[in-house]
């Protein structure tokens, strides 16, 4: 077996009693000692920090990184950004996808727009060197293409405290933070510059973005590898006494699921992406038919999309199956219709009467007094067919079955999107 | 996770290869997983337990533990019909995590005590685990 990775967190991870696995190449926490579930409930009552320095950055730099991009990213960089869909500004992000030529995913990403001409691309751990080497093979004149792997730290800190946690480590964090819409970045350090500087209180310059993969309010924060350790202390210590928490990846991969968002090479992946709930990432055009641009991939998803949908799903109770080869899905007379791509346990939720009601759902809204949720399992199918919300199915690994509910989405009342100015 | 040292593996009771652990008390024998056990599936938020009067033999699984990481089966220390099962579990998982030698799962009438002799001392267990 060959030597893993690890991040400058890694030793702190292993000291703090982690309970450790292998992502990818990374050898990564699981979770704490807190627990997986204690963690999850951090992020939407609170605020948990994740070790995210294994993810893969890529910067573009020069006149022709445009239109690189909107050749190969899904997303129209002319046309993204604000209700009436102008072109992504300095200093704000967008979601999208790599596609190869045959409609498949290459990888997930959000493409930063750090200046005029420079831009960053954040994509999966191990991704870099496909996605850099997917850019540059694609040309153009004009620009540069750096792969930041193993270069940076990045941490991720997430839940309704996250703001002002944050506020406390940074140099004058009012002007900071005010005006940080979904989706927008700041600062910077050494090729990586926005036009505006955040520094930590002790000089640190970082990279700060709102954004995130849990689906709760926060962001994502970018420094020199060599900061990273003493910036996630510091973080971690400006959040005492308000619930923070370190946390793994186990909640990372349940609070995402419940937010109903795809991991890559799981329910994204060597397959055309159509039929999904994450159609927002392509380029539509007014009326939403046609796209408003040419990119890699554009003409396999304009082909016949097929019958096989991916679709978000949320059981009863907290069972799950484990997925793996052994793993289908099932109408309910026990006809095999399909595959299991991801099933976790959203512990955040759970039924009460026909509603899924989360620990962050209002009281006025049907969230009890005392409300102690056992949670639900919940992920994604890819089945033959196309069903609708309320529909149901089984979910078998061969000796369990267990039915579930296909959903439009899974947990509510998810904080990502509040105003900013209501979460200082 | 936790090193070996600092898990608890009382000697009152005897432990199997699946980190079931039983305890003796007459013909009944009350059933829980090790602390080992629980420290690596994380927490549980399920568990799945079978019927008073549902009969087993040595080896046979008689239910599951749900935890945030995966499903994972229990398996029967000794044979026997199951006279009791620990209801507090359906509401409060946890315990298990918690007080794993406390929050016993099943308790079953033995139907041959030698079975439970078969199984392992603190000691065996401990050093299977390390091995």
């Amino acid at each position: 077996m060959d030597e893993p990775r690890t991040t400058p967190l890694h030793r702190w991870h292993l000291g703090q009693g982690a309970n450790m696995a292998r992502f990818g190449r990374y050898d990564m926490p699981l979770w704490y000692p807190a627990g997986a579930r204690a963690e999850h409930l951090a992020v939407i009552e609170a605020a948990g920090i994740f070790d995210t320095s294994h993810m893969a950055v890529i910067g573009l730099q020069g006149d022709g990184a445009r239109d690189l991009l909107q050749r190969c990213f899904t997303k129209d960089l002319d046309r993204c950004q604000g209700r009436d869909r102008g072109p992504l500004t300095v200093g704000r992000c967008v979601y999208g996808v790599f596609l190869a030529a045959d409609g498949t995913v290459i990888d997930d990403a959000i493409v930063y727009r750090l200046a005029e001409t420079a831009w960053m691309v954040v994509v999966n751990a191990g991704m870099g060197p496909a996605v850099a080497g997917h850019l540059e093979r694609q040309g153009g004149a004009r620009v540069r293409v750096t792969d930041y792997s193993d270069r940076l730290g990045k941490m991720d800190i997430q839940g309704p405290l996250a703001a002002r946690i944050l506020a406390r480590v940074l140099h004058d964090p009012g002007p900071v933070l005010a005006d940080m819409v979904y989706f927008s970045c700041k600062g910077g350090f050494d090729e990586l510059q926005t036009p505006t500087p955040v520094r930590l209180s002790d000089g640190t310059p970082l990279l700060l973005s709102r954004t995130g993969y849990t689906g709760e309010f926060g962001f994502e924060l970018f420094v020199a590898g060599d900061r990273i350790v003493s910036l996630w202390q510091t973080v971690l210590a400006a959040g005492e006494g308000l619930g923070i928490l370190p946390c793994g990846l186990a909640a990372r991969d349940s609070l995402r699921t419940g937010a109903v968002l795809p991991l890559s090479h799981q329910d994204i992946g060597p397959w055309r992406f159509v039929n999904n709930p994450w159609l927002f990432a392509l380029p539509w055009g007014d009326g939403g038919k046609v796209f408003s641009k040419d990119f890699i991939g554009a003409e396999a998803l304009r082909q016949d999309p097929g019958n096989e949908h991916t679709l978000p799903f949320a059981g009863f109770d907290p069972r799950k199956i484990t997925v793996g080869k052994d793993t289908f899905v099932t109408d309910l007379r026990g006809d095999t219709i399909g595959q299991v791509l991801t099933c976790a346990t959203d512990m955040a939720i759970d039924r009460i009467g026909a509603m899924i009601v989360s620990v962050a759902t209002p009281p006025a809204e049907g969230r009890p007094v005392d409300y102690r949720p056992r949670g639900l399992s919940c992920g994604f199918i890819k089945v033959n067919r196309l069903l609708a919300a309320g529909d149901s199915v089984l979910i078998t690994d061969g000796r369990r079955q267990i039915k579930v509910e296909i959903r439009n989405d899974i947990r509510p009342h998810r904080s990502a999107r509040r105003p900013i100015t209501s979460m200082l | 996770m936790k090193e070996l040292s600092e898990l608890d593996f009382p000697e009152t009771v005897r432990y199997t290869e699946d980190h079931e652990w039983a305890a003796v008390d007459g013909e009944i024998v009350r059933i829980g997983v090790s602390d080992y056990a629980q420290d690596q599936l994380g927490d549980i938020v399920y568990v799945e337990m079978p019927e008073i009067g549902d009969i087993f033999e040595k080896g046979d699984e008689f239910g599951t533990l749900e935890s945030v990481k995966a499903v994972s089966e229990i398996y029967m220390p000794v044979g026997g019909e199951v006279v009791a099962v620990n209801e507090a579990l359906v509401d409060t998982p946890e315990m298990i995590n918690q007080d794993p030698y406390g929050a016993w799962i099943v308790e079953i009438r033995v139907t041959d005590v030698g079975e439970y002799d078969e199984l392992m001392s603190a000691e065996d267990y401990i050093e299977m685990l390390r091995g």
